[in-house]
């Protein structure tokens, strides 16, 4: 069963990847890193990309047609895209058993990184990372 | 000081095995600084730059037990922190829920699981460990629980103190090892997180004060996790409070409360709102607050609101706490105590 570490490894082998973290969404806190950053500080890249989750996961307009269910605290959105010139980054709530707020968050080079490809295994991840 | 008896690893110097100083946050320390703490070598984005007044160190003590790699358990006056040859592995507070609240309270684990895991591999230290490869939890569940809680509780514990700080060398904690991070790391992340605070709304009294709501209209916007706290707000639970008995880390509690102040929502308990009998022995014949005090249970002379009845759950941990001070043993009287206590309840 992979910790931390093992899951970010993970995501790294993805094609494009450039760098990739844990990040707790209340905080800002990174849990974990590893790779490079975009601002070359992956602690400072959390407090931003948690800011854009925390917003992703509570407002509304975000949340599927039915309502936004947050039964067990976890938050209705399942990831969100980011698409620049140059780079992607997708953000994957991980659902935990416990009260957290957590995201894994993956950074890819556009021209070799697979959009498609990395949403579903970083899903998968953030799957493994709770449950086995 | 009192003098407790030590565990010291094998080879150590006695005479070494307990350092105490007066480790406040006390600004004429803050020569302890390295200098490249102020260098701007990690980009300037969001960093949190302490603000005037606050020493850019937050534990003299602790970064010089860093820096000589120092194995034991650092006691401040609002928590404990552990450390493994200078790295923080585990820290506890009783402003926040422990890893066993955290792990139970929405069911990741039994409270039978915890227990049995505590039972079996406590006396080795190994109970982590044992929780992965027992299956009860997987190792990612077990880290980013238990790394969540490690930051959390040392906020707490690195708050601004009055008390002096205590190291003792050689004692490890039962947990066992996890995921270990630096001083350096905890004490950036504490700094960063006071700054998220004060940005959110500056007034600091819902961090610490029995809270009420101000009555304004709560729309349909507020964002469930942030209702989730207000449910909570009774007049006379406090943040610490209302995060045990959610199994929420104490800093997520904090936050959400100070976007619910930010709102006009919840606020701190008023002195003059609380009610209750005024103590007899602080009426001082020929002071000039007698006066003031004949006026009625609001006048000058009560400015703090009585003490608030614990809630059972603050009881619990304060008597933890209390434990962990007192012992010479403070993981096994921990675990004694927080049992009894639980099962009182």
């Amino acid at each position: 069963m992979p910790g931390i570490d093992e899951c970010l490894l993970e995501a790294m082998r993805l094609p494009g990847a450039r760098g990739a973290s844990v990040v707790d969404w209340t905080s800002g806190l990174a849990l974990g890193t590893v790779g490079d950053s975009p601002n070359g500080d992956h602690e400072a890249t959390a407090a931003e990309a948690a800011e854009l989750a925390r917003l992703a996961a509570e407002h509304k307009a975000f949340a599927p047609e039915e309502g936004a269910d947050w039964s067990g605290g976890q938050p209705p959105v399942e990831d969100l895209i980011i698409c620049n010139k140059d780079s992607y980054h997708v953000l994957r709530f991980v659902r935990t058993t416990f009260d957290s707020s957590v995201f894994l968050h993956l950074w890819l080079g556009r021209s070799d990184g697979n959009l498609a490809l990395a949403r579903i295994r970083l899903g998968e991840m953030a799957e493994r990372l709770v449950v086995g | 000081m009192t003098t407790v008896e030590a565990r010291p690893l094998p080879g150590r110097d006695r005479a070494d095995d307990e350092r105490a100083d007066g480790d406040t946050a006390d600004p004429d320390r803050t020569d302890h600084v390295p200098a490249d703490r102020t260098t701007p070598d990690r980009g300037p984005a969001n960093r949190a730059e302490p603000r005037p007044g606050i020493p850019p160190t937050l534990s003299p003590m602790l970064s010089r037990l860093a820096q000589e790699r120092a194995t034991g358990v650092l006691t401040r006056e609002r928590g404990v922190l552990y450390l493994v040859e200078g790295q923080v592995v585990h820290a506890e507070s009783p402003a926040t829920p422990g890893l066993d609240v955290l792990l139970t309270t929405r069911g990741a684990l039994g409270s039978d699981g915890w227990w049995e895991a505590v039972s079996e591999a406590g006396a080795d230290r190994r109970v982590g460990r044992f929780l992965v490869d027992s299956g009860r939890l997987t190792a990612g569940a077990l880290e980013l629980c238990h790394l969540g809680a490690l930051y959390d509780a040392a906020f707490f514990t690195l708050g601004p103190s009055s008390g002096p700080a205590r190291f003792r060398y050689g004692v490890a904690h039962w947990i066992g090892p996890v995921r270990p991070v630096s001083v350096d790391a905890v004490e950036r992340e504490t700094l960063r997180r006071r700054d998220l605070l004060h940005r959110i709304w500056p007034e600091p009294g819902t961090d610490t004060e029995p809270l009420v709501r101000t009555g304004r209209a709560v729309d349909a916007t507020l964002p469930p996790r942030q209702r989730t706290v207000l449910d909570q707000v009774d007049g006379e639970r406090t943040a610490s409070d209302i995060s045990l008995v959610l199994g929420r880390p104490g800093f997520h509690t904090l936050v959400d409360l100070r976007r619910l102040a930010a709102a006009g929502i919840v606020t701190t308990r008023s002195p003059t709102i609380a009610s209750g009998p005024i103590p007899t022995g602080s009426v001082e014949s020929g002071s000039i607050a007698s006066g003031l005090a004949e006026c009625g249970p609001d006048g000058a002379r009560t400015p703090e609101a009585p003490a608030t009845p614990l809630s059972p759950v603050s009881t619990v941990v304060a008597q933890a706490a209390e434990a962990a001070q007192a012992s010479a043993d403070p993981d096994v009287a921990l675990l004694r105590r927080l049992r009894d206590a639980l099962e009182a309840l």
